[in-house]
C-alpha cells in the first residue's frame, strides 16, 4: 500500500492542481447554464484569451504576472459582458440558437488569436522565482504547480463562501432555483444574470493567466478546455459551486491518477467517467436538490 | 477542422492569385528571352507558409534560396524561376497546392513537402503526371516504390534505427519508451527497436501518449520514473517536444534517467523554448551545424548571413535538394532539360557532396548517409546541439 501510494503520490498531487484549474473554468459555465439557462460555448475562448495574455505579458517577473492578471481580469469581465449582451436577445429561443451564436463567436475569436499569436503552441514560463522544482516527500514536483494549488484553493474557497454563505450568493442561488419568484420580489434578475456571467467569465480568464504554464495557449486549446469544463459540469451537476468543485477535482484525478494507472486507456478515461455518471446518475453526482 | 480550413482556402486562394500574377509576369519575361535561350526552368517550392509547420517551411525556403544565391539563381547553368506554394498543415491544403503547381503553373520539377500526410496524398499526382518531386523533409516508411519521388532527408524510422544499437550497448539496464501516438511516433519506435532488440537491449515498457491531446505528461513521466528504467527513448516534435522536455526536468527525471530521442526533439526553434531543461538530452540526426567540413562551413556562414540563425537539418536537406537539381539539370542537357530527362538524371547521380558529408541514393530514392549522436550543451552562453560521435551509416 505504501509502495502504491509512493508511486502515485505525484499523480494525486498533480490531479489536485488540474482539478482546481478545471474548477476556475467550470464554475462559470455551470452557473451561467444553471442560472440563465444559457449554453455558452465561447467559455473556452476566455481561458485562451487569459493564457495568451499571460504569454504576451509575463516576462518572468512578479510585476509581469500581476499585469497579466489585471489584463486577464479586464478581458474576462468585458468578454463576459459582451457575451451576456449578445445572448440576451435569444432569451427563450432554446439552447440550439445560443450554442450556434456562442460557437460562432468562439470560432471568430479563435481565428483572430491565430492571426495575432500564430498557429503554434506557445509554452509560457511562470515567474522566475517559481520556475524550479522542489522535493515533495522525496518526489520532485514543480514549484509553480504547488503555488497554483495554493492560489486556486483560496480562489475556490472564496467563490464557495461567496455563493453559499453570503447574501449576494443567496440571491444568486434563489435565482437559479426560481427566477420568477425572485423577480416577483422586486429584484432585477437581469442584473444578477449579467453579474454572474461577467464573474464566471473573469474567473475563466484569470484561470487562463494562472494556468498558462500548465496548459499552454495554442490553437484548439479553447475547445479542449471547453470540453473538459462541460464534462465537469455534467459530472458535478448544473448550477452548483460545490458540484463544480467536486466534479473538477474528480476529473483532475481521472486525468492524472487514472492515466498513470491505466496509460493505455488514457484517451477513453475522461469520457468513460462521464458515460458512467450519465448512466448511473444523469442529474450529476453532486447536483443541488431542486425540483 | 472545417473551421480552420476556411482561412486556408482564403490564404491558398490569395497565394494562388499572387503566384499567378508573378507567374504571368515570369512567363512574359521568359518569352522575351526565348529568342536566345530555352527559357527558365520552373521549380515549384511546396512548403508551409502558414500553420504549425510554418517554421520548418521557413527553414526549407531559406536553405533552398541560399543555394540559388550561391549559384547566381542558376541550376545546371540555366536560369530558374521558383514558384512558391503554401503547403498549409493538412493533407488537403498540401494536395491543393501541389495540384496548382503541377496543373496550373506547369512546373518542371517540385521540391519541399514537410508533412508525411501531404506526401502520401501527392504520390499519385507526381507519378501520373511524370514530374519529379525532390522532397526535402517528409519521408514516410510506406513510400518505397515511387519512380518520380526522391527525398534528400531520411526515412522516418531511421533516426531511431541509427540510435537503437548504440543505446542497447551504452545503457546498463532497461529502456522505457514514450512516444506520441501517431504514425511518426510508431515508425520511430519501430526503427529504434529493430536495431535495439538485435543488439540485446532490454525494454522496460512501451507507452504511447494520445496525440495531439496530451499536454500534461506527468502521469506518464511518473510511471517511467518508478519503473526503474535506466534510460528513456522518446518521440515528440514541435509544441509537444517543448512541453515534454520541460516536464522531464520539472518532475525530476533529468539527470536521473538518460533521455534519448530522434533529432527533432531539440532541433531549431524548440530548443530555445525548452531552455536549460534540454541540457544533457541525446538525439540522433543526420546533420548538425557544427560538422567539420569545408562545404558545411561555407553553408553555415551563408545561411547565418541570410537569416541570422544556425541552419537546421530541414534547411540543409532543402539546400541539398537544390544541389541535386543542379546536378540533374546539368546532366539532362541544361536548357534542353525537361521533367522526364531531369528525373532520369536524378537517378544517375552517383554521389552528392553535402554539408552533412557525402551521400548516395538508396534503392528507394532516399540518402544513404552518416548519422550523428548529439547532446544538448551550453555553448557560448546559449544552448546548442553538439555532435559527440558518429552512429554509423544508414
Amino acid at each position: 500500500m505504501t509502495g502504491w501510494f509512493n508511486a502515485h503520490f505525484v499523480s494525486m498531487v498533480d490531479g489536485v492542481a488540474y482539478g482546481l484549474l478545471l474548477f476556475t473554468l467550470a464554475v462559470g459555465l455551470s452557473l451561467v447554464f444553471g442560472m440563465m439557462d444559457v449554453l455558452n460555448l465561447a467559455h473556452g475562448t476566455l481561458y485562451l484569451a487569459g493564457a495568451y495574455a499571460a504569454y504576451a505579458l509575463s516576462d518572468g517577473s512578479w510585476l509581469g504576472l500581476v499585469i497579466a492578471l489585471a489584463v486577464g481580469l479586464v478581458v474576462g469581465l468585458v468578454g463576459g459582458g459582451l457575451l451576456a449582451a449578445a445572448v440576451a436577445p435569444l432569451q427563450g429561443r432554446g439552447h440550439l440558437d445560443q450554442a450556434a451564436l456562442t460557437l460562432g463567436i468562439s470560432l471568430i475569436a479563435a481565428e483572430v488569436m491565430v492571426m495575432l499569436f500564430g498557429a503554434e503552441v506557445l509554452p509560457t514560463a511562470p515567474p522566475a522565482a517559481l520556475g524550479g522544482s522542489v522535493s515533495l516527500l522525496g518526489h520532485t514536483y514543480p514549484v509553480y504547480r504547488l503555488a497554483f494549488i495554493g492560489i486556486a484553493a483560496v480562489l475556490a474557497a472564496l467563490v464557495y463562501l461567496a455563493f453559499e454563505r453570503s447574501s449576494v450568493g443567496a440571491l444568486v442561488r434563489a435565482t437559479v432555483a426560481d427566477r420568477d419568484m425572485v423577480r416577483a420580489m422586486g429584484v432585477d434578475t437581469r442584473k444578477v444574470l449579467f453579474g454572474v456571467f461577467g464573474f464566471g467569465a473573469a474567473l475563466a480568464a484569470v484561470g487562463g493567466v494562472l494556468g498558462a504554464p500548465i496548459i499552454a495557449p495554442g490553437p484548439g486549446i479553447d475547445e479542449r478546455v471547453l470540453v473538459l469544463s462541460l464534462v465537469v459540469v455534467v459530472i458535478g451537476g448544473l448550477g452548483s459551486v460545490r458540484g463544480a468543485l467536486l466534479g473538477a477535482l474528480l476529473i483532475g484525478q481521472v486525468q492524472t491518477l487514472g492515466v498513470a494507472l491505466v496509460p493505455s486507456y488514457a484517451p477513453f478515461l475522461l469520457f468513460g467517467a462521464m458515460l458512467l455518471v450519465l448512466a448511473l446518475r444523469p442529474q450529476g453526482l453532486f447536483a443541488p436538490g431542486r425540483a | 477542422m472545417t473551421a480552420r480550413r476556411t482561412p486556408f482556402l482564403i490564404a491558398a486562394a490569395a497565394a494562388g492569385a499572387l503566384a499567378l500574377s508573378a507567374c504571368g509576369g515570369g512567363t512574359l519575361g521568359g518569352g522575351e528571352e526565348e529568342a536566345g535561350s530555352g527559357g527558365p526552368i520552373k521549380i515549384g517550392l511546396l512548403v508551409p507558409q502558414s500553420g504549425v509547420y510554418k517554421s520548418l517551411g521557413d527553414d526549407m525556403k531559406a536553405g533552398f534560396e541560399v543555394y540559388l544565391e550561391e549559384h547566381d539563381n542558376q541550376l545546371g547553368g540555366v536560369e530558374v524561376e521558383v514558384i512558391l506554394a503554401d503547403e498549409g498543415e493538412t493533407a488537403d491544403s498540401g494536395k491543393a497546392a501541389a495540384d496548382k503547381l503541377v496543373k496550373q503553373d506547369e512546373v518542371d520539377v517540385v521540391t519541399g513537402v514537410v508533412s508525411s500526410a501531404v506526401m502520401n496524398g501527392v504520390v499519385d499526382l507526381f507519378e501520373t503526371s511524370k514530374i519529379p518531386l525532390v522532397g526535402s523533409n517528409a519521408s514516410p516508411t510506406t513510400l518505397t516504390d515511387a519512380t518520380y519521388i526522391w527525398r534528400t532527408s531520411y526515412v522516418n524510422d531511421q533516426p531511431g534505427e541509427a540510435l537503437g544499437a548504440y543505446v542497447a550497448e551504452q545503457v546498463d539496464g532497461s529502456v522505457y519508451f514514450l512516444a506520441a501516438d501517431y504514425q511518426a511516433g510508431l515508425d520511430e519506435v519501430t526503427g529504434f527497436k529493430r536495431s535495439f532488440d538485435a543488439a540485446g537491449g532490454e525494454t522496460a515498457d512501451e507507452v504511447y501518449t494520445p496525440f495531439p491531446g496530451t499536454t500534461n505528461f506527468q502521469p506518464f513521466l511518473s510511471n517511467a520514473k518508478s519503473s526503474g528504467a535506466e534510460a528513456l527513448f522518446s518521440f515528440y516534435a514541435g509544441g509537444a517536444a517543448v512541453e515534454f522536455v520541460k516536464q522531464y526536468d520539472q518532475f525530476g527525471l533529468l539527470g536521473e534517467i538518460d533521455h534519448y530521442s530522434a533529432g527533432f526533439l531539440t532541433e531549431g526553434g524548440v530548443l530555445d523554448a525548452q531552455g536549460e531543461s534540454a541540457l544533457g538530452t541525446f538525439t540522433a540526426m543526420n546533420y548538425n551545424f557544427d560538422l567539420d567540413n569545408e562545404l558545411n562551413a561555407s553553408f553555415v556562414e551563408a545561411y547565418e548571413a541570410k537569416t541570422g540563425l544556425k541552419p537546421t537539418t530541414y534547411a540543409m536537406a532543402s539546400y541539398d535538394a537544390a544541389h541535386v537539381l543542379d546536378l540533374a539539370i546539368e546532366a539532362a542537357g541544361g536548357e534542353d532539360a525537361d521533367s522526364e530527362s531531369i528525373n532520369a538524371a536524378i537517378g544517375e547521380i552517383e554521389e552528392v557532396e553535402s554539408p552533412r558529408g557525402t551521400w548516395t541514393w538508396s534503392e528507394i530514392g532516399t540518402p544513404v548517409q552518416t548519422w550523428y549522436l548529439r547532446e544538448v550543451q551550453e555553448v557560448d552562453g546559449g544552448l546548442a546541439n553538439v555532435v559527440i560521435q558518429e552512429l554509423g551509416e544508414l
